[in-house]
């Protein structure tokens, strides 16, 4: 079984040193054979190792820019004795992730003292502030669609008395997976939140027609006799949010597309000027409706999962520029939410551990390495205005994640963080995997 | 006698000609017995079948109850109101409890599709499918084909129409399922919003939104009950107007053959999917259904259980 240490994330001046061997490194362009990386104390890539540098065989393994996540829940403080933030940043340190969009479903960040309190967990759960968690706000007070959340002040964030930031502020306004709210609160939210300058994320799913629904409206939720959710409920949702956008000219980012009708939208309302962002979750990518045959709640995810059609349009926006990122989308589900049947589950799955061996290989044959990386790095970290995860050619800290692509790895609960394994690929193999990363100065081996 | 080759009672999809044909020739000889003055077998005695039901229901749980005494069976009932289910426990936590009593059997209806898989999976006892969701209910289909061969001599080459709510229906997915699987023709037949969407998975069977079509060639006709939830959810106008468009009236069966027989898995609204006259007429076959659900649910208990007890019979 594997043990990880508690990483005491981003203690600057108490980093590791290590020297990588035989490995393959990413040179902005493309992976070059190295005989040897050395990066020092300081989180920097140096020519010369330091003394007393860890070494490592890679074994011509990639070493590439850590990821960074889109769609974080660390479900806490809800329930923060089960699956803690720390467990959350476990998750994110096992899966090579050196950021995340963080935003929470289960208690939504609506006013500056919730800011505050998230903020204030990461912390104490080791996370500093040069680990780059960024947080969404939501617009409407518990994600009720009745009242506005104070927008201004979570997007200004807090500072101290000399003026010094404490939180800083959210990079974005949304409201968890809720459906979107009715047309007039839509509009008021849009307008007061175009105060902050910020952008509106939103998962596209009309309240009505999604109904009671937990999977896709397709053959399968019809032959099974289950409560579906169509396509048209995602694109409706999103043609009013276009318009509303245009209307108000404010900018919008779609969360977990799962169809190519709404690409459609996306792309003609680009065309018309609109300044919209688009991501597609990691399993709408690996799955489709196909997988509800054998009825496990390991596929209960909210938006579902739709047809293989359906996929293969989301791998078409892949590969035409139309998706910007690839969302994780983490949501642990604790293990008494899981023994029930498929319906009564709790839709979510986690998905940091093990997302990159999982869709590397078949993303990277499919756009090239440069557009994976960037569809995992540095195009999510660019939506949440983070810092990307390392620079080449500069002389910053690096955060870097090891993969060993032709190393097939069998997924096991141990491989989760916070024993919470909710996701459909336990129990898979995955045709790669992960064997190191170097994240905020401190060097972990799987 | 060969044994079953399914271990659970799921659904009918996916089982074989050889299990559906083994499971209602049984059922025939526990329909004879129970013509017989003394209606009771020592099959399953010593056994014990827990009824676990999270969704009312009266007539299939006294059914599957009184098949369970026939064949000798300790049985036990357990619903949702009065069970710990209501205190928050879950499902799995429940069926261990239950287990840990030492049963045998459950059989099991739940709101949920696929709960009888998951405690299946879950479990070490056999479980049967009491009605599952919209997704299966197994046993009323097998009891429908039992009675269509006790009325018609075979399912081969015949023609079933089922016509309602096919979208929310269980049983009409059972059916269709079993019936192809033993060479019958079925027609679905109902309202566009009371019918499936994507056929594609369901491509055996012919889809009619006519009614006088779906019936006209019809050797058997399955009503099926109306929920009048349909018309809150606005899926249909009215009771009156299905009656109209859907409902088998005398009218209807003015052009159909004459030896049709009229099906119902209860219970019926009369004058909504079924006229009186109909129901209590000559073609209909509804109560012979009822009888023969006590039969149908005694051959798959008795067969699942391992058949130990055939020469009982």
């Amino acid at each position: 079984m594997k043990t990880y240490k508690n990483y005491g994330y981003g203690l600057m001046g108490n980093t590791d040193s290590v020297v990588l061997k035989n490995l393959k490194l990413w040179n902005g362009r493309k992976f070059e054979q190295r005989e040897t990386l050395a990066i020092n104390s300081c989180g920097r890539i140096v020519d010369a190792p330091e003394e007393g540098s860890k070494e490592f065989d890679c074994k011509g393994a990639l070493v590439m820019p850590a990821l960074f996540g889109l769609g974080l829940d660390f479900m806490a403080p809800l329930r923060d004795d089960v699956y803690t933030f720390g467990d959350g940043l476990d998750a994110m340190h096992r899966g090579g992730f050196y950021g995340g969009l963080y935003e929470s479903v289960a208690n939504p960040i609506d006013d500056i003292e919730k800011l505050s309190a998230a903020a204030k967990r990461l912390v104490q759960n080791g996370c500093y502030s040069d680990l780059e968690i960024k947080f969404l706000g939501a617009y409407s007070q518990e994600f009720g669609s009745n009242s506005l959340s104070e927008m201004v002040e979570l997007s200004q964030g807090l500072t101290d008395s000399f003026g010094k930031s404490i939180v800083d502020g959210v990079v974005g306004f949304g409201d968890g997976n809720a459906p979107i709210p009715h047309s007039r609160f839509l509009r008021l939210a849009m307008e007061y939140g175009k105060m902050t300058g910020k952008r509106f994320f939103f998962q596209p799913m009309d309240k009505t027609l999604r109904n009671s629904g937990c999977v896709h409206e397709g053959a399968y939720s019809d032959m099974l006799g289950m409560k579906a959710i169509p396509r048209v409920a995602e694109t409706i949702a999103a043609y009013t949010i276009l318009e509303m956008a245009r209307f108000l000219q404010v900018p919008v980012h779609f969360k977990q597309v799962t169809c190519g009708e709404t690409l459609d939208l996306i792309r003609t309302a680009r065309k018309n000027g609109l300044d919209v962002t688009c991501d597609v979750g990691l399993y709408h990518l690996l799955l489709d409706d196909s997988c509800l045959e054998t009825l496990d709640s390991c596929y209960h995810l909210i938006p579902p999962v739709r047809s293989a059609k359906d996929c293969e349009a989301l791998w078409t926006g892949i590969e035409d520029g139309t998706v910007n990122a690839i969302s994780m989308n983490h949501t642990p589900v604790l293990r008494q939410d899981t023994l029930v049947n498929f319906e009564d589950s709790v839709p979510g799955a986690v998905s940091l551990e093990i997302a990159l061996p999982a869709i590397w290989n078949k993303l990277s044959a499919r756009v090239g390495e440069a557009r994976a990386i960037e569809l995992l790095s540095t195009a999510p970290a660019k939506l949440a205005g983070a810092q990307p995860a390392c620079e080449v050619g500069s002389d910053k800290p690096v955060n870097l994640v090891v993969l060993a692509a032709d190393k097939p790895h069998q997924v096991e609960s141990s491989d989760f963080a916070g024993h919470v394994y909710n996701s459909p690929l336990l129990g898979k193999e995955l045709p790669s995997s992960i064997v190191g990363s170097y994240i905020y100065g401190v060097w972990s081996e799987a | 006698m060969s044994a079953l080759e399914i271990k659970h009672l799921f659904g009918l999809r996916g089982v074989s000609k050889h299990d559906i044909r083994m499971i209602l020739d049984n059922a025939k000889q526990f329909r004879e017995i129970l013509e017989r003055p003394v209606k009771k077998v020592p099959s399953l005695r010593g056994m014990t079948v827990v009824n676990l039901f999270f969704e009312n229901s009266t007539r299939t749980r006294t059914s599957f109850e009184l098949a369970e005494k026939r064949l000798s069976a300790d049985t036990v009932n357990f619903t949702s109101s009065n069970s710990s289910v209501k205190k928050g426990e879950t499902l799995v936590d429940t069926l261990k409890n239950i287990e840990a009593m030492k049963i045998d059997i459950v059989v099991v209806r739940h709101k949920g599709t696929g709960v009888p898989k998951f405690l299946a999976e879950n479990s070490n006892a056999i479980i049967v499918n009491a009605g599952d969701g919209a997704h299966e209910h197994p046993t009323q289909a097998l009891l429908d084909m039992l009675t269509i061969e006790e009325k018609l001599g075979t399912l081969e080459g015949k023609n079933i129409t089922i016509v309602g709510d096919i979208r929310h229906s269980r049983v009409a997915r059972s059916n269709l399922w079993g019936m192809t699987t033993m060479g019958a023709h079925v027609t679905l037949c109902g309202p566009s919003t009371l019918m499936p969407r994507n056929t594609d998975l369901m491509d055996k069977v012919t889809w009619e939104s006519d009614v006088k079509k779906a019936v006209a060639n019809a050797d058997a006709i399955i009503a099926l009950r109306l929920q009048k939830e349909r018309m809150d959810d606005a899926l249909l106008p009215s009771m009156r107007e299905y009656r109209n468009t859907f409902g088998i009236t005398e009218e209807l069966l003015e052009n159909v053959k004459d030896k049709v027989i009229i099906m119902h898995p209860g219970p019926i609204n009369r004058g909504v999917e079924l006229d009186s006259d109909i129901a209590d007429g000559k073609h209909s076959v509804i109560l012979d259904q009822v009888t023969n659900g006590v039969a149908v649910r005694m051959a798959v208990l008795f067969l699942l259980a391992g058949g130990r007890a055939n020469e009982d019979v």
